[in-house]
């Protein structure tokens, strides 16, 4: 795509594009010419790597900032202040849709989901070239193929080498959440309620059990459409902001100079205006999640 | 952007995540919370109990003070009634011994004179003699006038 000359398209592209990694019929490779042939078993690297990276990050912030033995005597300061703040976020949050319902579960998840979303979401106001052209000169520096057919066939040039760096504007990532809250949705509504319960639930509303196919059709819809929505909701949000930024982008490298400058200024306010998306859509997806799981744990019927 | 395997890898990361979360990070910062928590908690209270026990200390400290006043006051009155009462004997002791005194005195005055005229009388009696013997030159014996003489003593 981009080997020689740049192009808008080639640009948008090349920031939309997965580093890709997969089986062939010839073996694993991330080739992003061999894509379609890895069919379902292919891995965003980048997204998992930069998933991974920021959850482990959530994990040892968490873990290093609390006092190591639990003597409380010594009063907060500085990180721990922050998490205990993030904490009691999280408590009320869960307190206030999850109510008498005791699940020490949903408090951790609550937390986890926040701040690595969070991150994650942060990452989309790293400026948009910085990361993968840096991870593209690193990986043509390393593993690029040069003219004696030494390194990866594939990395011709640093611009062969996909790197995208926010998670959350890859729907792999935002449905691969929902689709764990789907599960823990369906573990918990089974040994809550009972297996029968759950099974009324989606059978016996609205029409009563003579109807019982169309209350199935009608309560899967709803049911299943709960993850989607969740996960496509983050993904949406996000891929937009990012889209906005490279076209922002596109009007520093391809246009003439005082439309450069505006680019700037748009940047800024983008940017600015984007903080609020990231930290929005991070509390959205995590009171979701903790409605989900209350909806769960109802047991009566209405 | 296409769908595939990374969604259940994601999946399981996330499971990976809440797990360790749920398992090591939230359980200690939560318990350090309820035990700051309970500390402050207890540590008002006490504050409490302490400012109770102060204004009692207080009161039972001015009741003291107020007996000790009342007992000091009873004890300087006391110690005035009994310094005047020592006083008092002192003086009537005194005017006790100063009368016994003169009396004594008054009696020894009383003896001595009582003596003197004794001593007065005898020898009075015996100039008398002897003047008048000299005057009625051996004329009158004392045998003869031995009654009158007597009788002249007596009316001494």
């Amino acid at each position: 795509m981009a080997k020689d000359v740049m192009t808008t398209e080639s640009y948008i592209s090349h920031h939309l594009t997965n580093l890709t990694c997969g089986k062939t019929p010839e073996g694993w490779t991330c080739d992003p010419y061999k894509v379609e042939q890895m069919g379902f078993w292919a891995f965003h690297v980048d997204s998992l790597f930069w998933s991974i990276f920021l959850g482990a990050l959530f994990i040892v912030i968490f873990k290093t900032a609390m006092p190591k033995n639990i003597s409380a005597s010594s009063p907060p300061t500085g990180m721990q202040n922050f998490i205990e703040m993030c904490i009691e976020f999280v408590e009320d949050n869960v307190q206030s849709l999850f109510g008498s319902v005791k699940n020490t579960l949903i408090a951790p998840l609550a937390l986890t989901v926040f701040v690595w979303i969070l991150l994650m979401n942060l990452m989309d106001l790293v400026p948009v070239d910085f990361l993968p052209v840096l991870a593209g000169h690193i990986a043509y520096a390393v593993a690029g193929s040069g003219a004696d057919g030494s390194g990866v066939a594939w990395i011709t040039s640093p611009d062969s080498f996909y790197f995208k760096v926010v998670p959350t504007t890859d729907p792999n990532i935002t449905l691969g959440m929902a689709f764990a809250v789907f599960i823990l949705t369906i573990y918990y509504s089974i040994t809550v309620k009972g297996f029968k319960n759950f099974i009324a639930e989606l059978t016996l509303h609205p029409f009563g059990k003579w109807l019982m196919p169309v209350n199935f059709i009608l309560e899967m819809v709803n049911f299943i459409a709960k993850p989607i929505s969740l996960g496509l909701r983050l993904f949406g949000n996000l891929y937009a902001g990012e889209m906005i930024f490279i076209l922002i982008a596109l009007m520093l490298f391809f246009s003439s100079i005082p439309v450069g400058m505006l680019g700037f200024g748009l940047h800024l306010i983008w940017a600015l205006f984007h903080i609020l998306i990231v930290a929005l859509q991070a509390f959205i997806f995590m009171a979701l999640t903790i409605a989900y799981l209350a909806m769960a744990h109802e047991t009566e019927e209405h | 952007m296409n769908i595939n395997a990374t969604l259940l890898a994601q999946a399981i990361v996330m499971i990976v995540f809440v797990a360790i979360c749920w398992r090591y990070i939230y359980p200690p910062i939560l318990a350090v919370m309820q035990e700051r928590e309970k500390k402050i908690s207890d540590g008002l209270e006490a504050a409490k109990k302490a400012d109770d026990s102060l204004e009692e200390a207080q009161l039972a400290f001015n009741q003291e003070l107020d007996k000790a006043k009342a007992e000091a006051a009873e004890l300087i009155d006391k110690a005035n009634q009994r310094s005047s009462q020592i006083v008092g004997d002192a003086k009537s002791k005194a005017q006790d011994e100063a009368e016994k005194i003169l009396a004594a005195a008054a009696k020894t005055i009383e003896n001595e004179t009582n003596k003197a005229k004794e001593e007065l009388k005898s020898k009075m009696s015996e100039i008398i003699i002897d003047t008048t013997q000299k005057i009625l030159d051996q004329e009158i014996s004392s045998e003869k006038h031995d009654e009158l003489l007597k009788k002249a003593a007596a009316e001494l």
